[in-house]
């Protein structure tokens, strides 16, 4: 990008994601790793930022970080630069930077930069960054560059983009002199690296294989043989292909629905599927079969340790697909199993460690990317947490939302679409009915809502008939499709029963109320969500329901705080409230209520017209009291965990 | 329920010649064919007849005109004189045959069941329960790969009147029902489908086990019945290309077929051996089998693979049971005769029967080579060729079993395997531990190491190793006539 000012960097994310000013500004002092794809897009284009986490804000623990950013980072991209966030000159800062990432690089490839780096110091005081140029390490000859934020990163990136991914589940036996049992990582280690070495061998085969789509779309299928590949070519030079099924850009497999960033294709995302396979028939020994027996001089110890790879590759589409599997698939396989190995090997004689990689696209980063959670004890562990709070800080995302979590990930094809919806009929159920509905009515009052999706729940769905004594247990349900929705945790939403035992198991009721008909309140709902979600909840009382209007200002902000659905529980009706309308002066309000006593089918529209979800004032324009006046009303207020 | 069946014409019609010509009364067959389940239609390859008995009689025979039992079922039934006498099939005999034959096979073509040549009022004379019974011990010694179909067919070439009829014969009720019978040209459109296919499967032998059935003979069974699971899995090239489920036609011809399995996969043997169990030894089971299959016409694809992928693992077992049989046979020769037939025979079991547990040595069991054999119009048969034999063997065999009059050029037999390689030097740890010494370096490692024993052997010993062998392949061969008329005796 040779202009007439000189180099300009371009940078697709917005200033204040590369600075990581989401978190505590004191804590974003320190060095971010800039994000580009040499490969792909053009020089000195920044896609994001990771913040440097090992070590000294300063002084980086270079092969620790480069670890994490091999695990982190899609194979397509790379580190192409680095800012420096701290006191002191411009220009100095930003050789600092420039001297950070050349050792992180040669941690990362062990290879010298071949490309212009970007150097960029932040300057705190008017919070802008100045990105410098550097064409060579030795000596760092820095030129200052003009910079553009790109409008519209979601095209630049994803317009020429595709995905590649490859999952292989493989088992390796190891086995150890039962007597001797302290060779076993030695020998686990050399069987590994043989294992990776196997990927390159010249009986591998890849099939590539286009995204499976239902649009009718042909998909396209090849197969590419090991020993067409060149694995020791070094990924910027490109060669002659020789023949047709090498040439095949990435193209010919992508489908016409684009990747995007955006939350919409977040569920069901697309790739080019790579799967590993060996041939069984290139192989120039013929002879005919034999069984050996060998016995093993000393009792032998067979352990045997399950593998589950699964990396994500970008490519441009007009990148071979050959290359993209030489360069990208296989080099990201080596460096996966490399990664398992390490987190398998102190513990393979005792209860092996389930690592599992998982793909994201957390809200605000451009591009997926990959983390390995060891799941042995579930997600919840507390080390589990404290990896995915290290993560949350390093992409520098909000720290009280989970958006790492295993129900957050990335899911490819079909998959994701049915894993969504617990629904055992099927059909999906109503969501955010409130959208659309008429004002409420209230001059000049700020209206505060639900944040987020929640699903409709309401009588007799799912074929219960709970019409009569379901409305809290519907409210629940809404409740808890909420928590759901916002990726808070991945449990089903429970049925009538599954909400009972969980109260009986807690010793609140007998367990003879499980299958009963009974009525609950705001109370068990809480008791409930605590077991059920670990989440808390506040509970406001009001003697009368003529009271309720005068709690408006403490609804409004909830919901401006927390954002959850409210319970309000009175007489013999539950109701589920999803915002309010107040105007603070006037004392005038109105609120947004769900009705769970709706017993007809889910059709939006009858559900608007018949008032089922909509806007009531405390009292109508006729004179009816919505909430009755000689009744004790519970509001139950969930509090949004402060959790990642 | 089949209920059309197509027959080979130019080979149905020279079978027929060859029976009118014969003066023989009666007769008794194989159907080498192929019955497809879900289209309900049948082909028919050729027939082949049942060789004599030990005894020299006919496998299927015309009973005396007096015997007592057809006798007075004949009164009963029809009240006419007793003027023609039913058939008579020694059923354990041709079971046998159809054992033998069906190992002979490629993949896509089966024993489907026996065929009858007697006169019509024979035929109608014998009981349908006496030929469903026939059918039944077909179907039994000769199964067919991963099928549970329950239906084989009966033949009948009558010479008074001169007709041919196909009957269905469900082996469950043993009824007969009669079927479209036709003759045609189907040879013109079979596809023949080949590939090489080379496997390692790995077993570990836990050293506390199920001790009396832990045979080296068991263990290798179970090992390519895991294998077996294994295959299914496979994605395929024909000629190169993807086989994919909008793949209905190829061209006409022949086909180079690759296996392209999961990436280690062939472990998954191993897999099921619990982690952490305490080992005393591997069975490696490797090498390369040499695969083919027919398909018939406007049979989809899938079945060409489905049969590919049966003949693999057909041949594993019936080689392992060429083994077996042979062993056997050796072993019932040296305890008739004295004299030490082998070294496995002489210290006590045959090797496959040995128990693995039992074992401190290592020990090594080379599996027969196939080579095909050209059976008529370009189509071919196979055969297993232990180290010992020669062609010789095979033709024998061929003429036996095939009945294969025209004399076969040793040239024209295929050989797509080598000899299995010979024992490697490498012990339990190297072969664990040096996991990834696939099999390329294993096979490198094998031939290098025979290479040089041979020529420190050739080298020190050079005037005694001529008359070594010659003396050797006189023992050979006279095992071998002792073997194979032992061979014929395992049927009674």
């Amino acid at each position: 990008m040779e202009g007439e000012n000189g180099r300009c960097v371009r940078v697709l994310c917005p200033k204040k994601t590369l600075l990581g000013f989401s978190s505590s500004s004191k804590e974003s002092l320190g060095i971010r790793w800039l994000i580009g794809s040499p490969l792909f897009l053009p020089p000195l284009t920044v896609v994001s930022a990771f913040r440097c986490l090992h070590g000294d804000p300063f002084s980086p623990d270079f092969s620790r970080e480069a670890d994490d950013i091999r695990t982190l980072l899609l194979r397509g991209f790379d580190i192409i630069g680095a800012l420096f966030i701290g006191h002191g000159t411009l220009e100095e800062n930003a050789i600092k930077a420039v001297e950070a990432f050349c050792r992180l690089r040669k941690s990362l490839h062990n290879d010298e930069v071949s490309f212009d780096m970007i150097g960029a110091a932040a300057d705190l005081t008017i919070g802008d960054i100045c990105f410098f140029v550097s064409g060579s390490a030795k000596p760092i000859n820095m030129e200052a560059s003009t910079v553009i934020y790109e409008d519209n990163p979601d095209n630049y990136l994803w317009e020429k983009g595709c995905l590649l991914r490859c999952e292989l589940a493989f088992k390796l036996p190891t086995y150890v002199p039962v007597n001797k049992t302290s060779d076993v990582e030695e020998t686990f280690s050399s069987l590994v690296d043989a294992a990776a070495a196997k990927f390159k061998g010249p009986y591998v085969a890849y099939l590539v294989e286009g995204p499976n789509i239902s649009s009718g779309e042909a998909s396209h299928s090849i197969v590419l043989h090991g020993e067409e590949f060149d694995f020791n070519k070094h990924p910027s030079h490109q060669k002659p292909l020789n023949t047709s099924a090498e040439a095949q850009s990435c193209s010919y497999f992508c489908s016409k629905n684009k990747f995007k960033s955006t939350s919409a294709t977040r569920e069901t995302a697309d790739a080019i599927r790579v799967t590993v396979l060996l041939n069984k028939s290139r192989n120039n020994n013929s002879g005919a079969p034999i069984a050996e027996y060998l016995p093993a001089s000393e009792l032998a110890r067979l352990v045997v340790v399950s593998f589950k790879l699964d990396v994500l590759c970008y490519a441009s589409e007009d990148f071979p697909v050959a290359a993209a599997i030489s360069e990208l698939v296989v080099p990201a396989l080596v460096d996966q199993l490399e990664t398992m190995k390490k987190a398998i090997i102190p513990e393979l004689l005792s209860q092996h460690p389930q690592v599992c990689p998982y793909h994201f696209l957390p809200p605000g980063i451009l591009h997926p990317i990959t983390a390995i959670y060891e799941l042995r004890y579930g997600e919840t562990e507390v080390k589990q947490g404290e990896i995915r709070k290290s993560l949350h800080s390093r992409l520098g995302l909000p720290m009280d939302r989970p958006l790492l979590r295993i129900a957050n990930a990335l899911s490819f094809g079909s998959k994701g679409i049915m894993g969504s919806n617990s629904i055992p009929n099927g059909c999906p159920l109503l969501k955010d009915v409130h959208t659309g509905i008429p004002n409420s009515g209230v001059s000049g009052g700020i209206t505060s809502l639900v944040d987020g999706s929640y699903e409709y729940y309401h009588y007799l769905l799912n074929g219960m008939d709970d019409n009569g004594w379901g409305c809290a247990y519907r409210s629940l349900q809404t409740i808890i499709s909420w928590y759901r929705l916002q990726q808070y945790t991945s449990i089903e939403v429970p049925s009538h029963r599954e909400i009972q035992l969980s109260l009986v198991e807690i010793g609140d009721k007998e367990p003879s109320f499980v299958g009963s008909r009974e009525w609950i309140g705001a109370i068990e709902l809480s008791f409930v969500l605590d077991k059920l979600l670990g989440v808390s909840c506040k509970i406001i009382n009001v003697r009368s329901g003529e009271e309720l209007p005068e709690k408006c200002r403490e609804l409004a902000m909830h919901f401006e705080t927390q954002g959850t659905p409210v319970m309000i529980g009175g007489g013999v009706l539950a109701y589920t409230l999803l915002g309010v309308d107040y105007n603070e002066v006037s004392g005038d309000c109105a609120f947004l209520i769900l009705d769970p006593h709706y017993t007809g089918n889910d059709d939006l529209k009858k559900i608007v017209n018949g008032g089922w979800c909509g806007w009531k004032k405390a009292v109508d324009s006729k004179g009816r009291s919505f909430f009755l006046k000689d009744k004790f009303y519970n509001l139950l207020l969930p509090q949004r965990p402060n959790m990642v | 329920m089949v209920k059309s069946v197509v027959g080979e014409e130019t080979q149905l019609k020279s079978a027929e010649d060859r029976l009118f010509q014969s003066s023989v009364p009666a007769e008794v067959g194989l159907v080498v064919g192929k019955l497809n389940p879900d289209s309900n239609r049948g082909f028919v390859y050729d027939l082949i007849p049942t060789p004599p008995t030990d005894g020299g009689g006919p496998a299927g025979s015309l009973g005396s005109e007096v015997g007592g039992r057809d006798d007075k079922k004949k009164r009963s039934k029809g009240g006419k004189p007793s003027a023609e006498p039913s058939l008579l099939i020694d059923g354990d005999w041709v079971a046998e045959h159809a054992r033998q034959v069906s190992r002979m096979l490629l993949g896509g073509m089966n024993v489907v069941g026996i065929y009858i040549w007697a006169s019509e009022a024979s035929f109608k004379a014998t009981m349908p329960s006496i030929l469903a019974q026939a059918l039944r011990l077909v179907a039994q010694a000769a199964p067919w790969y991963d099928s549970e179909f329950d239906e084989r067919l009966l033949i009948h070439i009558s010479y008074s009147p001169r007709r041919w009829a196909c009957r269905n014969c469900s082996l469950a009720s043993g009824s007969l029902q009669p079927c479209d019978f036709r003759m045609g040209k189907l040879l013109a459109s079979l596809q023949a489908f080949r590939c090489m296919y080379n496997f390692e499967i790995r077993l570990p032998i836990v050293h506390v086990g199920p001790v009396d059935s832990n045979t080296f003979r068991n263990v290798l069974f179970k090992g390519i019945t895991y294998h077996a699971k294994d295959l299914q899995s496979a994605k395929v090239l024909i000629d190169g290309n993807l086989v994919t489920e909008d793949l209905h036609s190829i061209s006409e011809g022949f086909h180079k077929v690759e296996f392209l399995l999961p990436f280690k996969k062939d472990m998954s043997a191993e897999g099921k051996a619990c982690s952490s169990e305490e080992v005393s030894g591997l069975v490696v089971f490797s090498g390369s089998v040499c695969a083919s299959a027919y398909l018939g016409p406007r049979e989809p694809i899938s079945q060409a693979i489905a049969d590919l992928k049966g003949d693999i693992i057909t041949s594993l077992r019936s080689r392992l049971d060429v083994i077996s049989d042979e062993a056997e046979g050796e072993a019932a020769l040296a305890a008739n005769s004295n004299i030490e037939a082998s070294e496995d025979a002489s210290s006590g079991k045959p090797i496959h029967q040995l128990i693995i547990h039992e074992l401190r040595k290592p020990c090594c069991l080379s599996f027969p080579r196939r080579v095909l054999v050209p059976w008529f119009a370009g189509i071919f048969i196979c055969d297993y060729m232990q180290p010992s034999e020669t062609f010789e063997d095979v033709k024998d065999r061929c003429k036996e079993m095939m009945s294969m009059e025209a004399p076969i050029e040793a040239s024209a037999i295929v050989e797509p395997e080598t000899a299995a390689a010979t024992v490697t030097e490498k012990s339990f740890w190297d072969v664990t531990h040096g996991d990834i010494a696939s099999l390329i370096d294993d096979s490198k490692n094998r031939r290098h190491l025979t290479e040089k024993a041979g020529s420190g052997k050739s080298k020190g010993s050079s005037l005694y190793f001529p008359i070594a062998i010659f003396i050797l392949l006189v023992a050979i061969l006279v095992g071998w006539a002792i073997t194979f008329s032992g061979r014929k005796k395992v049927a009674p």
